[in-house]
């Protein structure tokens, strides 16, 4: 039998709001007073901190970070520094791994596997490379993957540039590798591309990785409180 | 004395402790979050056993244990 999971798009949400909501849908998935749901969304331009990360790969100057209206913020997902922001396909999925095996590695393939069917939908050919989690175009990262695990409940997932303004991964090394950029759906495919139709097939792509069958709710169905 | 032990995480060989919540001597609840480790930008919880007082941190922050090691060992409440 296929799972079942709630999907529930949010539309752009600052990122403090959004890492509350994950919190508390995790308590309650947790404690299985919900069953296995995914939100998809945008956030406002910010920078977080996983937490192997080094400080010295955020390259902005705090004051001017401050000036452009971008936060900071030390999460408990794995990895280093990444931007978020507009422009860019986020997927938090909370769900119980033991209704998937309890396999970690196989969560992260996971996750990467729906970000690269996506990118084969539009033609684009991106691929893993070993030792660098997330999903590459040669030497230039289109996706990443971050993911807090806690009695096999997950928190945190994967950000899929769509079409994000350039300038957010200058102020970072991302993933604290240097030298090797960022790019995007719409610099590769030359126009530009909306994060509603990418976020369509995302959740098509997750239906078939994960084996659910994936229902569109809207957000106060799964218990939450979302800005408008 | 009871062990913290890394469980099994499906596939994955090594981990890295990126952090210890609680410090040798205090006092831990059972299912409390006592450490995290990372594996391939995964952040994993590992949960006391049982109660009691963290007696001993086994892998120190920064280093790296297998699923099955021990990374620290609890004194279990007495009665």
């Amino acid at each position: 039998m296929r799972r079942a999971v709630l999907w529930a798009r949010l539309g752009r949400v600052p990122y403090g709001e959004a890492l509350e909501l994950q919190r508390y849908l995790h308590r309650l998935r947790c404690c299985g007073e919900v069953g296995d749901l995914v939100l998809s969304l945008e956030h406002d331009p910010v920078i977080t901190l996983g937490r192997s990360a080094d400080p010295r790969h955020v390259l902005a100057d705090p004051l001017a970070l401050e000036a452009a209206g971008v936060e900071v913020v030390p999460v408990e997902r794995g990895g280093d520094v990444t931007y978020h922001g507009p422009g860019q396909l986020v997927i938090y999925p909370v769900v119980d791994l033991r209704g998937w095996g309890r396999r970690l590695r196989w969560y992260v393939w996971a996750l990467e596997e729906v970000m690269l069917r996506v990118a084969d939908a539009y033609g684009i050919t991106a691929a893993r490379v070993p030792g660098r989690p997330g999903i590459w175009v040669g030497d230039e990262k289109l996706g990443a993957v971050g993911v807090y695990v806690r009695r096999w409940v997950t928190m945190h997932g994967l950000a899929l540039n769509v079409d994000p303004v350039p300038d957010g991964f200058r102020w970072i090394v991302p993933c604290g590798i240097h030298g090797a950029g960022a790019t995007s759906l719409a610099r590769l495919l030359g126009r530009p591309i909306g994060v509603r139709e990418v976020e369509e097939r995302a959740m098509e792509a997750f239906g078939e990785v994960f084996g659910a069958s994936v229902a569109r709710v809207r957000p106060e169905e799964i218990g939450a409180v979302t800005a408008g | 004395m009871a062990d913290i032990v890394v469980p099994p995480l499906g596939g994955v060989e090594e981990v890295r402790v990126v952090r210890w919540l609680r410090e040798v001597g205090d006092e831990v609840h059972a299912g409390e979050a006592v450490a995290e480790v990372e594996a391939e930008k995964a952040t994993f919880v590992i949960e006391a056993p049982v109660g009691g007082r963290l007696y001993a941190i086994l892998v120190p922050e920064g280093k790296t244990a297998a699923p099955g090691d021990v990374i620290g060992k609890i004194e279990e409440a007495s009665g």
